[in-house]
């Protein structure tokens, strides 16, 4: 059984390493928290559902629909919260919350408050590996998501963007300094970040329902991971994804499926109780 | 404004112009009257003053520099505490809305456990996530709380005897009326002296400048504490009155966002700066949305909120009657949400 237990918790800690990932680089790069990040996870899900259930278009062509939808609204949420004033993390948090409220009205008016799934036949099928039962649908979102937070890490590490978005993370004033366009490396983290929720929105709508508030879920397991691994460390956010997402299956085994929402609040308390300054970590006043 | 120059006034300003407001107070006294028996007019105008002592309850705190995401919690709890006592053990209301304040003051030591070391942006976060917890317990619950079917038939709101007749409260709509505007303008009262007293010198002074506050021998974390208990104690009694008005409770609605979200948009809206901005935004928006925004789009109404806090926190931080009565309150260090 805890065979199982580990499976599921690595595929889906991938996977929300992958919702985290967008959410990592957009705070780090303009520590902005965006409360609405689960909302734009959710839409994206809904736009690859429609276009499913309408036109018939394979799963695989709606991640660019999803992705084109996601970068129009990242990139204006970029110039809203570019015109925030300090405190940054405070205001973003309340304006992010608002446009949470926005985006989840919309959605219940364009796509209604029913629960929707979308279901690939083929993805429910499964293969045995050493003895071990893996659906193919799991398979894909382990793989998927493996694959994306490897680009995005040969991308950060290995790139002269990377670096110029590292730098940003790092110290924004002597980035600036050294002739970095902080303000462009704040739009191109947007980006990325839409990018990595349009891949990530549809494969949400494979293993979640969606409906217009299932986006807060999505937030706080974005927010803790985030929290959990500190900014600019890819790595640290695999191990937090696979912590919760082992917690997440446990929960399910021992306590059954209702108590599984529990555990990123759990942990995302926990770990504020216990570094109280925050993801910067560095000593406020 | 620069810092450290003495930007704050306290609040013992004189009342003038908020002399304006006493024409606003007549209407309500009247309301019923000038509804024409139209219960829908009544029960909107009902909500709204709910709504209203929550943003009230909701500022207690939020006027000591914490942000909450997570009222939600306090206004749940007290809920099925006095829907679940009323049911299962017959309590009057009248004893059970207090209790329900009480368990909320429970669950507000609870969250102060974990978040007592927290400010600002992490504060925040960690009251969102922090709803979590009795919404799962409920949901899941069955024996006690009866999980997510919810709590049916609820009593309505208390009745009294007076003489010969007995005045039941929640029979009528008009009956429920009174009741919550009498609790809102005692509340109201209770914040102003709050606000006008020490303690709430106190808190702004921590808002302000903890560290000076800190160095003038303010016990900060005993006044965090004592403001956000007060501000559960009400909303956990707001959330017993909803609980009896409404008479049905499910968890996946009094834990949700909405009961969050509400009391900060109608605060930071109406001015959280001020004693009664925050109740004069619940009595404008809450039915301005009904009466405009939810006949013309039945689904998606509320995204009106959304929109006000945007502009909100854009271009008025300070709120509307915030600003309307500068010069009048206490002043904002930088001008915006901290």
């Amino acid at each position: 059984m805890w065979t199982t237990v580990l499976v599921s918790g690595i595929t889906l800690g991938s996977f929300y390493t992958l919702v985290a990932l967008g959410f990592a680089l957009i705070f780090g790069v303009t520590h902005t928290f965006n409360l609405a990040y689960g909302e734009l996870l959710v839409l994206a899900g809904y736009v690859a559902y429609w276009l499913w259930k309408t036109y018939g278009i394979s799963l695989l062509l709606t991640f660019p629909a999803a992705i084109i939808v996601t970068l129009a609204v990242c990139l204006i949420l970029q110039r809203l919260f570019s015109r925030l004033r300090e405190p940054m993390e405070m205001n973003s948090l309340v304006v992010s919350f608002g446009l949470a409220i926005l985006l989840q009205n919309g959605m219940l008016f364009f796509f209604s408050g029913d629960y929707r799934m979308i279901r690939v036949p083929l993805l429910n099928q499964g293969f045995r590996f050493h003895g071990l039962y893996l659906s193919y649908g799991q398979f894909t979102l382990l793989a998927l998501s493996l694959l994306v937070i490897a680009l995005t890490y040969l991308l950060m590490r290995h790139t002269y963007l990377g670096k110029g978005l590292r730098a940003t993370i790092q110290d924004k004033e002597s980035a600036a300094l050294a002739g970095i366009n902080v303000s462009g490396m704040g739009i191109l983290a947007f980006a990325i970040g839409a990018v990595l929720i349009g891949l990530a929105g549809p494969l949400f709508g494979c293993i979640h329902y969606l409906y217009p508030t299932a986006g807060l879920q999505a937030t706080l397991i974005a927010i803790t991971i985030t929290i959990f691994a500190g900014v600019g460390r890819i790595r640290s956010l695999i191990l937090g994804g696979w912590i919760l997402g082992f917690a997440e299956s446990s929960a399910v085994v021992l306590l059954g499926a209702s108590w599984r929402e529990l555990m990123s609040a759990l942990m995302l308390i926990t770990l504020l109780a216990l570094r109280p300054h925050g993801i910067l970590g560095r000593e406020e006043k | 404004m620069t810092k450290g120059q003495p930007t704050s006034e306290p609040l013992h300003k004189p009342p003038t112009g908020q002399l304006a407001l006493l024409p606003g107070l007549a209407i309500l006294l009247v309301l019923p009257l000038l509804a024409g028996g139209s219960d829908y007019v009544l029960q909107v105008f009902t909500h709204a003053l709910l709504l209203a002592t929550l943003a009230l309850a909701w500022n207690i705190l939020a006027v000591s520099g914490s942000i909450s995401l997570g009222h939600a919690a306090f206004f749940g709890v007290g809920a099925y505490t006095s829907g679940l006592l009323s049911l299962e053990l017959g309590v009057s209301s009248w004893a059970t809305i207090p209790m329900a304040g009480l368990s909320a003051v429970a669950v507000a030591v609870l969250m102060w456990l974990f978040c007592h070391r927290l400010r600002g942006a992490y504060f925040a976060l960690a009251t969102l996530a922090f709803v979590e917890i009795p919404r799962v317990l409920t949901d899941n619950w069955d024996g006690l709380t009866r999980g997510s079917r919810g709590l049916v038939g609820l009593p309505g709101l208390p009745g009294f005897p007076l003489g010969a007749h007995h005045f039941d409260l929640g029979a009528s709509p008009t009956g429920s009326y009174y009741f919550v505007l009498g609790y809102g303008l005692l509340l109201l009262a209770l914040v102003t002296l709050i606000f006008r007293s020490n303690l709430g010198l106190a808190l702004q002074a921590i808002r302000e400048e903890e560290t000076a506050a800190d160095a003038l021998g303010i016990q900060v974390q005993r006044y965090r504490l004592l403001a956000l208990l007060l501000s559960a104690l009400f909303s956990g009694i707001t959330g017993g009155c909803y609980a009896h008005l409404v008479r049905y409770i499910e968890p996946g609605m009094v834990y949700g966002l909405h009961f969050s979200a509400i009391p900060l948009i109608f605060a930071i809206c109406g001015g959280r700066f001020t004693i009664i901005g925050p109740a004069l935004a619940a009595l404008v928006l809450y039915p301005l949305d009904q009466f405009l925004f939810h006949p013309l789009l039945p689904a998606g109404h509320e995204f009106l909120y959304g929109v006000v806090i945007i502009l909100t926190i854009l271009f008025l931080p300070s709120g509307l009657w915030g600003q309307l009565r500068k010069g009048h309150l206490v002043s904002i260090k930088t001008g915006s949400i901290e």
